[in-house]
């Protein structure tokens, strides 16, 4: 059975470090919550760069096809000749497909950053509100029973404030 | 700024919450006069039109356009102000633009909102909007997206979106702020707003990538958005209006009318909000540069605009030109000028630009020079179009100026419902400015 061990930090290079033996530690569970975004806390936790930009891109090219060929069927729905002019007429399909193109790019963006970061997420997990003001939250879930004295260990070495151990959804 | 103490962290969420979330009689007071302005002078003289029909405004045969396009052009520009320089800040990583970007993207989101009202006033029949949107419809009936009107709705339904998916991703963090910090319905509210955020290192990860794809993707969109406006008259060929010139001068009308307009609520923000120790001086400084920067340019393209007119030697053009400059409407293009290009000039003075009441003065006579500037691209080019026989007048009925002022109103209303709805300085970016929190400092 898992345990949830809590730290909470008033310092940032404390936090990072606690982090960072933690992970050295072979503890690879790890939430850090903190009241700004912290890139080293990224570097340790592994995130490179985001699957968002997937989304982004698919979004772009979805959008500027999109664009181009509801203006090029709508034209063809509607054959409106004026004077010599080609029904299909480039230029000014091109701006509605630069529009459909960042529009869709958007909302496609829109969407990777909820899958990725799994929100919204309205149930009740693990969380302390001071960690949204002026603390660093550190959660390990541990596994084994002797495994989360060493965390408590770490993280209290490390210059926690508090270490206490929760229950919860992480 | 030698006695400035810098707040700390908890200070940071006190100060921005208790503006947001206590409110006082004044504010009140203003909401409750801002309303009855919007409605009495907006609302009210719409539906006199709407039952009346166009013939209420002073638009006629040779001027089929007026003071709500011309408006319109004016709030398009306006709104220029937060998405697109908080995007150019974002991603050139100035910290200065942290404290002020929040209000920034508000401006832009009522000033889009306020623009598109004005296309409904201007279109008549209101009730057949929906015909531009390019949704299926009993009548099979498409738009035709050959005409620049229609890159129009595109454009704007796009950068209203994109302005709106922005400034709310801006906000989780502090949404989720504001959650904590309530309780009954406002905490069920925002805990609805906040999705759930906890601030873990992966959302902010991937909440800073997403937002700077989004600062990324909104930059052309905000370019494209106004030279878009633009050309709607240049691609006419009325004389006055059909200058390739148009789009990098609305475009750059409009950065400079909407950071005019930055200062202008700045100074409202910090006065009547308590946001001294968040808005300062070095914004105050660096906006101040930046309107100088965009004066000259627009200067040099108002002098270009000009010159290549008369390089033409076009008959039409320079007739055109010459009743802009000298004509009913001189004045208006002379003040025009005086405070858009003359004025701007002052901030090159120290004394000038660090002093708040100074830049809010100038900050909203540069904006009565756009609003001019707008004012006679349209109501000086269609009523002097080629032979004389085209010729008429321009000017706009009590019904026009009316729902021109009560504009202001409208916008004034959705601002001040928006900073009790949602912290009017980002929280978690001002915390980035502070000094970090290190035992080790």
């Amino acid at each position: 059975m898992s345990t949830n061990v809590m730290g909470i930090f008033e310092f940032e290079d404390e936090f990072i470090g606690a982090l960072r033996r933690l992970k050295e530690s072979g503890f690879d569970e790890l939430t850090a919550m903190s009241p700004i975004p912290l890139h080293e806390a990224d570097h340790i936790l592994g995130f490179g760069k985001s699957p968002v930009r997937r989304f982004t891109l698919a979004g772009t090219i979805i959008g500027a096809a999109g664009g181009f060929a509801m203006a090029v069927a709508t034209a063809l729905t509607f054959i409106l000749p004026t004077s010599g002019r080609p029904i299909i007429t480039i230029p000014p399909y091109l701006i509605i497909s630069y529009e459909m193109t960042i529009l869709f790019g958007v909302l496609f963006t829109l969407l990777g950053f909820h899958v990725v970061s799994g929100l919204p997420a309205w149930r009740d997990r693990i969380y302390l509100p001071a960690s949204n003001v002026d603390r660093f939250t550190l959660v390990v879930e541990c596994v084994e029973g002797d495994n989360s004295k060493l965390a408590e260990n770490i993280i209290l070495e490390s210059g926690a404030e508090e270490v206490s151990r929760v229950e919860g959804d992480r | 700024m030698a006695d400035y103490i810098e707040p700390t962290y908890a200070e940071v969420n006190q100060d921005i919450l208790r503006a947001m979330m206590e409110t006082g009689p004044k504010y009140w007071a203003t909401l409750g006069a801002s309303i009855t302005v919007a409605g009495v002078c907006f609302f009210i003289p719409w539906f006199y039109q709407l039952e009346v029909g166009v013939g209420a405004s002073g638009m006629n045969r040779s001027a089929v356009w007026g003071t709500y396009l011309s408006n319109f052009i004016f709030w398009i520009g306006l709104s220029h102000s937060g998405t697109l320089l908080s995007a150019v800040l974002h991603i050139t990583n100035s910290s200065w633009r942290k404290a002020i970007y929040r209000s920034a993207e508000a401006m832009t989101l009522f000033s889009l909102i306020t623009a598109a009202l004005f296309v409904m006033v201007h279109l008549g029949r209101v009730w057949f909007v929906h015909w531009t949107v390019p949704i299926p419809n009993q009548m099979d009936l498409w738009p035709n997206f050959r005409s620049p009107l229609m890159f129009d709705v595109m454009a704007i339904t796009t950068y209203l979106t994109a302005s709106s998916i922005f400034i709310y991703m801006g906000s989780v963090p502090d949404f989720a702020a504001v959650r904590d910090a309530s309780n009954g319905l406002r905490r069920k509210l925002y805990t609805i707003f906040s999705f759930g955020w906890r601030g873990t290192a992966k959302e902010w990860h991937t909440l800073g990538w997403a937002y700077t794809f989004f600062a990324v993707l909104v930059i052309p969109l905000a370019v494209s958005v106004h030279s878009i406006v633009s050309w709607d008259f240049a691609l006419s060929l009325v004389p006055g209006l059909h200058h390739t010139v148009f789009a990098p001068y609305f475009v750059t009308g409009a950065i400079f009318s909407g950071t005019a307009g930055i200062v202008t609520v700045m100074f409202l923000l910090r006065k009547y909000m308590n946001f001294e120790r968040y808005i300062r001086e070095i914004h105050l400084v660096n906006l101040g540069k930046l309107l100088v920067l965009l004066s000259l340019i627009w200067t040099y393209i108002n002098i270009m605009e000009v010159f290549t007119t008369w390089f033409s030697g076009s008959s039409y053009e320079l007739e055109a030109l010459e009743w802009r400059l000298t004509g009913f409407y001189a004045p208006m293009y002379w003040e025009m000028i005086l405070f858009c290009a003359v004025v701007p000039m002052l901030i090159l003075f120290k004394r000038i630009r660090t002093s708040w009441k100074s830049m809010l003065t100038i900050s909203i006579l540069i904006n009565i020079g756009m609003i001019s500037e707008r004012f006679i691209i349209v109501a000086t080019s269609q009523p002097r179009k080629f032979l004389p026989n085209a010729f008429g007048f321009y000017f706009p009925s009590a019904i026009e100026i009316s729902i021109t002022i009560g504009s202001f109103a409208v916008f004034t209303t959705l601002f001040l419902i928006f900073v009790k709805w949602v912290p009017a300085v980002s929280l978690y970016e001002v915390k980035e400015t502070l000094k970090p929190l290190r035992r080790s400092r």
